[in-house]
């Protein structure tokens, strides 16, 4: 009777400690789609107290990231977690590794955003950037969704909207291309910019492995054991018939 | 309960027992007869026994078994009590539906919490402002879904007495006050309205007004310029240097103006708590006492009280600003021979600034109001002392974004004090440097630090 009331308890404290990393992992989501829509803000209103602001609040991010790691490694130490539980635990530490990186992505795009509000800003206002920024974000947030949701429909819907994003970057590459050779003058700004557009496409990619590891995290019975692979297969499974 | 039920059931026991007492003289063995139509009786009222338990056990339904006697009595008993139920339970029911149904179509969103944050029920206009899902999302955390940093940090700090703005929707383009209020054991309600309307409203006030100021800004300039230039014209008509000497001080307060503006826009813009950087006080109550002294047209006693060595964290333009703004408007009322104390003390609570004067006082009236915009409690008497309007309003705001709050009490014809709190936590223990200017000092020290 004892034993298994103290069976009961270690378990429920065991959940309590995962449902808090999930929690603390989308509250780090939700800093960084802060920072997302922040440096793009910066950008797009030619504000550069923001894009500074956006920037030194990168450090926040990272400290978030230390924080759930150590949290994983102590949870896999003390509890030995298994199957679906050490699942979650390993798509965490994979997805917060991720989630970092787009900081750093929204990092690079507010310290440019900073700088290119000095300059004049160009005709179109940014339009074409504030598009691939918007499919981006979105897609980030849709992430996310699936995450906190366990929606590996969702997840793997988000994953091929990762194309749209590459799209616009190769068209926005184009333009940039074209304006350069138009007009000399605009060669650096270009630069920057074709800077920001990289980054977001990088967002887009970071976003796309995180719902891979929702997909893991989720139909892990069937793919467990294997490599990542069996994901993609699942993922192109799901995309041939949608 | 019928009373000649039990009479009509003894006498039909009496008269069986006499046909079973007739039987047995019959066959000459009296207690058999009596003992056989007994067993019959019982027997008969045993089968009815039976057949009462099992209508009980199929749920009492239609149709009920045959009801005459004092069974049936039991039986209509029994029925009644079950119609009755059946009633109270339909119109529970039907309360809770109509309940449900008028929360589901109130135009602002509910989502009830349990204690762990986890969604217990949400109604459509939630689902929509929070894009949660029907159903699925039950029992999943709030914070989960809704990830603002800002919404996050809200419904972890326990202080619910105001809502937040948090921005919803797949591109942040929603702007939803959420209000978190507790009941019952931990239970939480959180309301959810949207306010996008009022934000837009809000930022164009504000764009409109920082980018007017800046506007007026340059033309200002320009005029300001030749003024001084006719002012120091030595070929000018003498008749003329009374109106520009006139205009000279209506431009620079019109500059003046601006500035304030200006100092309020950015000041309004930045929602975020001021960063923080030792400033230490007494060297900064002297500088403003020999400002002060400086600019004041009368004979004034401005005396300096400084408890405490702690340095105060906060942006030191803001405070310089804030601070100053308050003892040049002490020197305005108080007339030649008054008294000005700048004081500062510390206590549990933080740090406390106050600025008292023997000056000509505030009517009571006129006191809430003191922090709007362009508020004059006497449009004549104000105006001729120079003021823009603005200044009360913009202590309240630096006061707002360092954390504190400012309150005024005053006496009309007994002087006023204003005095500004910050909160314990903006306090920094330690000596105060030996600089000769606070704000020279704080920027030192800053720029060492960094």
């Amino acid at each position: 009777m004892d034993a298994a009331d103290l069976t009961h308890h270690t378990s429920r404290r065991f959940n309590e400690d995962l449902e808090r990393v999930r929690s603390k992992v989308l509250a780090m989501g939700g800093l960084v789609e802060q920072q997302l829509i922040g440096a793009l803000n910066a950008l797009t209103e030619g504000d550069s107290r923001l894009g500074e602001s956006i920037a030194r609040n990168d450090h926040k991010v990272n400290g978030m990231e230390v924080a759930i790691d150590e949290e994983c490694s102590r949870i896999l130490a003390t509890r030995a977690p298994a199957a679906g539980d050490l699942r979650m635990i390993v798509a965490t530490i994979k997805t917060i590794t991720d989630l970092e990186r787009i900081g750093d992505e929204c990092e690079k795009i507010a310290h440019i955003a900073a700088r290119l509000a000095e300059e004049e800003r160009p005709p179109e206002h940014y339009r074409s950037v504030k598009h691939l920024g918007r499919i981006a974000q979105e897609m980030l947030h849709e992430t996310l969704d699936a995450f906190a949701r366990l929606d590996a429909e969702l997840a793997v819907r988000t994953a091929r909207s990762d194309r749209f994003v590459d799209e616009e970057y190769e068209a926005i590459q184009r333009q940039c291309i074209t304006y350069m050779m138009e007009d000399p003058r605009y060669i650096r700004r270009a630069l920057d910019l074709m800077w920001v557009v990289r980054a977001l496409e990088r967002v887009g990619d970071h976003s796309k492995n995180v719902c891979e590891y929702v997909v893991y995290m989720v139909h892990g019975k069937d793919i467990r054991h294997t490599s990542l692979e069996a994901v993609e297969q699942e993922l192109l499974g799901h995309a041939a018939r949608g | 309960m019928k009373p000649q039920l039990w009479l009509w059931l003894s006498l039909r026991l009496v008269s069986f027992l006499l046909v079973g007492l007739v039987l047995g003289l019959w066959i000459d063995r009296p207690f058999e007869g009596i003992a056989i139509v007994l067993a019959v009786v019982l027997a008969r009222e045993l089968w009815r026994l039976h057949g009462l338990q099992r209508w009980l056990l199929d749920g009492a339904g239609e149709p009920s078994p045959d009801g005459s006697g004092i069974w049936g009595d039991v039986l209509s008993l029994v029925a009644r009590l079950q119609r009755r139920k059946q009633y109270h339970k339909h119109r529970l029911l039907r309360l809770l539906r109509e309940l449900r149904r008028s929360t589901a179509a109130i135009p602002d969103g509910v989502v009830l919490l349990n204690p762990q944050a986890e969604i217990l029920w949400f109604n459509r206009m939630a689902a929509r402002l929070l894009q949660l899902r029907p159903r699925s999302d039950v029992g999943l955390r709030i914070e989960n879904l809704v990830r603002q940093p800002a919404f996050v940090s809200y419904l972890h700090s326990g202080k619910y007495d105001k809502p937040v703005v948090v921005r919803a929707g797949a591109g942040g383009e929603l702007y939803l006050n959420a209000q978190v209020v507790p009941y019952g054991a931990g239970q939480i309600l959180l309301l959810v309205r949207d306010v996008t309307a009022q934000q837009r409203l809000e930022a164009m006030r504000k764009d409109f007004v920082a980018n007017a100021s800046h506007e007026l800004r340059s033309p200002l300039t320009v005029i300001a310029g030749y003024l001084e230039t006719l002012s120091q014209d030595m070929e000018l008509d003498p008749q003329l240097a009374g109106p520009i000497r006139e205009m000279r001080r209506q431009s620079s307060r019109m500059t003046a103006i601006i500035e304030d503006l200006l100092a309020l826009s950015r000041l309004e813009s930045d929602d975020q708590p001021a960063v923080g950087e030792p400033i230490a006080i007494a060297p900064l109550l002297e500088q403003l006492r020999r400002d002060v002294l400086a600019r004041a047209g009368q004979q004034l006693d401005v005396q300096v009280q400084v408890e405490g060595a702690s340095r105060l964290r906060g942006d030191p333009a803001q405070v310089h600003s804030a601070f100053s703004n308050l003892v040049d408007n002490a020197a305005k009322y108080t007339p030649a021979g008054g008294a000005i104390t700048l004081r500062w003390r510390e206590d549990a609570e933080g740090g406390h600034f106050s600025v008292r004067d023997t000056g000509i006082g505030i009517a009571a009236e006129h006191l809430p109001r003191l922090t709007e915009r362009f508020y004059r409690v006497d449009p004549g008497r104000s105006r001729a002392t120079g003021g823009s309007g603005l200044g009360l309003a913009i202590v309240k705001h630096v006061m707002q974004r360092h954390g504190g709050s400012l309150r005024i009490e005053s006496e009309e014809g007994h002087g006023s004090t204003f005095s500004c709190h910050f909160p314990a936590e903006r306090l920094v223990a330690g000596p105060q440097p030996e600089a000769p200017a606070a704000r020279t000092g704080a920027h030192a020290g800053a720029a060492a630090a960094l």
